[in-house]
């Protein structure tokens, strides 16, 4: 009895010695880490607090904490507007276009460099497609208005030197959401492909010699060894992007937009931007972006969930 | 094994479409080298295409002595230099702990950082954040915001924590504490990971437009994106204008100007871009180990 005693305080204390061990050891951690905690407390958690102010009616003297609440209602004035609806009507369309028609542009980019056996070749076809991920959108968009432009475009002189009539690409807003969508993808395909390259190294070059000893095409090799090998990454990257549906960027938008497609062009972040920032609708605007977020935590949970099913989860 | 006639052509299309989407990338970069380096009669006729006509140095002449393009880009190289070095250092000192099995609180601030990922509070209440600290017209508004980026942190946190075990244990008997850890094992061996990184940020830093926009409201303060940007839309004003006149040539020069003011920020990035190319690769690997 009196040994087991005896035993049970020496665990105790080598216990007790050891947990104070780790907090000694943790004093200069903490003390690393300090900047990072005040980091997230003052810039990322004191900014979702300010979202309260999508239920009130803000004011710059009583400040975010002392304005009234209003409840609902800058949701209210929110969906029953007719120029807000539109906006995020346009925030979808944008985004699920841009999304159904960019994302397997990447995907059939790295199967083809994939496919090229001359080293030289792909590595020249790499650098050139990788390179327009690193220009800001102001290069992108300067590069674009100067070719689609009506008056002093590239394309529209050799267009007018044909037909005699210039065409106004950045003016109708079917032809300005093709640009809008093609200039997009245009940036990121070589990029995004980086990813699903790094994955098509993972399968066994062997699967392709059976396949082609038993016959198969190169058709059938890509649609029955290559696609199911790239699987995984494709549905991580799919729920990564699913989660992005409501978040048009601010930048492309509201450098290639112009009055006459307004009506198309007007997305949430340029609506948050031109009613917020300049002319100090605040809780207005909140409210719209407080939207926004929820509907893209929304998506990513749900894709997530979906992807649980087939075992490709994220967490 | 010899190719079928089938898997023949497949190869040639897909020669052929790769060919096409890299000359894509290419010509719209050689047209605007072409329109900076063209003079004013050729732009305004149109035969500039992917090589310059009636060589001139004018538009840059122009764009260097007319416009703030000079102080804009010694802004531009401020914001990148200060921004990067406060990013990394925070981000160093953040990810070393979250790497410790025995920081007490690992997996609550580990949470607490991933949930920032997928919701935040958005453009207004920032900019009423930073009003309320008066960092308005201040570059620290657009260096403090943007101090961690939780990708990368996740990405360092990975790297520390990958760190063989054994290296750590021989450092630990040497009597080796958390700072020295850091220091002189942790950062020595994850060199590749840190110019990533730096990378990373300084391309963020090098291209912020919207939070320039937003937060800095003085001209001189402006760097290259928000500057040429602004040349860039006023020129379309001008172009309007000009088209009910057609015989203004000071604005095809425009023109020149506008593509010089894209190649002044084009070319520092196609100067990095080898370093870019190498790091960025392995760093969208780095980004895809789980952890």
């Amino acid at each position: 009895m009196a040994v087991h005693r005896a035993e049970a305080a020496a665990v105790r204390g080598a216990a007790a010695r050891g947990r104070s061990k780790r907090i000694r050891r943790n004093i200069p951690l903490y003390l690393m880490f300090l900047p990072g905690i005040a980091f997230l407390l003052l810039f990322k958690y004191i900014p979702m607090g300010g979202l309260i102010i999508a239920f009130k009616d803000y004011n710059m003297y009583d400040g975010i904490l002392g304005s009234p609440w209003v409840g609902m209602d800058n949701f209210n004035t929110l969906f029953n507007q007719m120029q807000t609806v539109a906006i995020i009507k346009n925030t979808l369309m944008l985004s699920v276009l841009g999304l159904v028609i960019g994302f397997p542009v990447p995907i059939a980019l790295a199967i083809m460099l994939n496919e090229v056996r001359k080293a030289w070749f792909k590595k020249s076809v790499q650098t050139l497609v990788y390179l327009p991920h690193f220009f800001s959108w102001v290069i992108v968009s300067g590069i674009v208005l100067e070719m689609f432009s009506l008056e002093s475009g590239t394309i529209n002189h050799w267009i007018a030197k044909l037909t005699g009539e210039p065409f106004p690409f950045l003016y109708e807003p079917g032809s300005w959401v093709a640009i809008f969508i093609g200039s997009g993808i245009w940036k990121e395909m070589g990029f995004s492909a980086i990813i699903y390259l790094a994955a098509l190294t993972t399968i066994d070059p062997h699967q392709y010699e059976a396949a082609s000893i038993d016959g198969a095409t190169k058709w059938q090799q890509i649609r029955h060894v290559t696609l199911p090998g790239i699987t995984p990454t494709i549905v991580l990257i799919l729920i990564l992007s699913v989660g992005k549906v409501m978040d048009v960027g601010f930048d492309p938008v509201f450098m290639l937009q112009n009055e006459v497609v307004a009506n198309v062009s007007n997305v949430i972040s340029t609506y948050i931007y031109a009613f917020g920032i300049q002319r100090a609708q605040f809780s207005l605007t909140t409210a719209m972006g407080l939207f926004e977020n929820l509907v893209g935590l929304l998506l990513v949970l749900t894709a997530n969930r979906i992807a649980r099913r087939f075992n490709q989860e994220l967490w | 094994m010899k190719d079928s006639f089938g898997d023949k052509i497949f190869y040639a299309c897909n020669y052929g479409i790769l060919l096409l989407i890299a000359l894509t990338c290419l010509f719209p970069l050689l047209h605007i080298v072409s329109l900076s380096l063209s003079d004013a009669h050729s732009i305004m006729s149109g035969i500039v295409t992917f090589w310059p006509r009636g060589w001139s140095i004018e538009s840059y002449r122009q764009l260097f002595e007319n416009t703030r393009i000079i102080p804009a880009f010694g802004n531009s190289a401020v914001i990148t230099l200060v921004g990067s070095a406060i990013s990394m250092i925070m981000t160093i000192l953040t990810a070393y702990p979250l790497s410790r099995a025995y920081f007490i609180g690992r997996r609550f601030f580990t949470l607490a950082a991933v949930f920032t990922m997928m919701f935040a509070g958005g453009m207004i209440p920032h900019y009423l954040l930073m009003k309320q600290l008066g960092l308005i017209n201040t570059y620290w508004s657009l260096w403090l915001p943007a101090a961690v980026s939780v990708y990368n942190l996740l990405v360092l946190r990975t790297f520390f924590a990958n760190v063989p075990e054994e290296i750590e244990e021989a450092a630990r008997m040497d009597g080796c504490g958390e700072w020295r850890m850091l220091m002189r094992i942790m950062l020595p061996l994850s060199l590749p990971a840190l110019a990533t990184l730096t990378l990373f940020y300084a391309v963020g830093y090098w291209n912020s437009f919207m939070s320039v926009l937003i937060y800095i409201n003085e001209t001189h303060k402006y760097n290259l994106t928000v500057l040429v940007q602004q040349m860039i839309r006023k020129q379309s004003v001008l172009t309007e204008m000009v088209y009910a006149q057609p015989d203004d040539v000071a604005e095809i020069t425009g023109e020149g100007i506008k593509a010089a003011g894209i190649m002044v920020m084009i070319i520092p990035m196609l100067i990095v871009y080898p370093l870019l190319q190498r790091y960025f690769v392995k760093g969208v690997m780095l980004g895809s180990v789980k952890g």
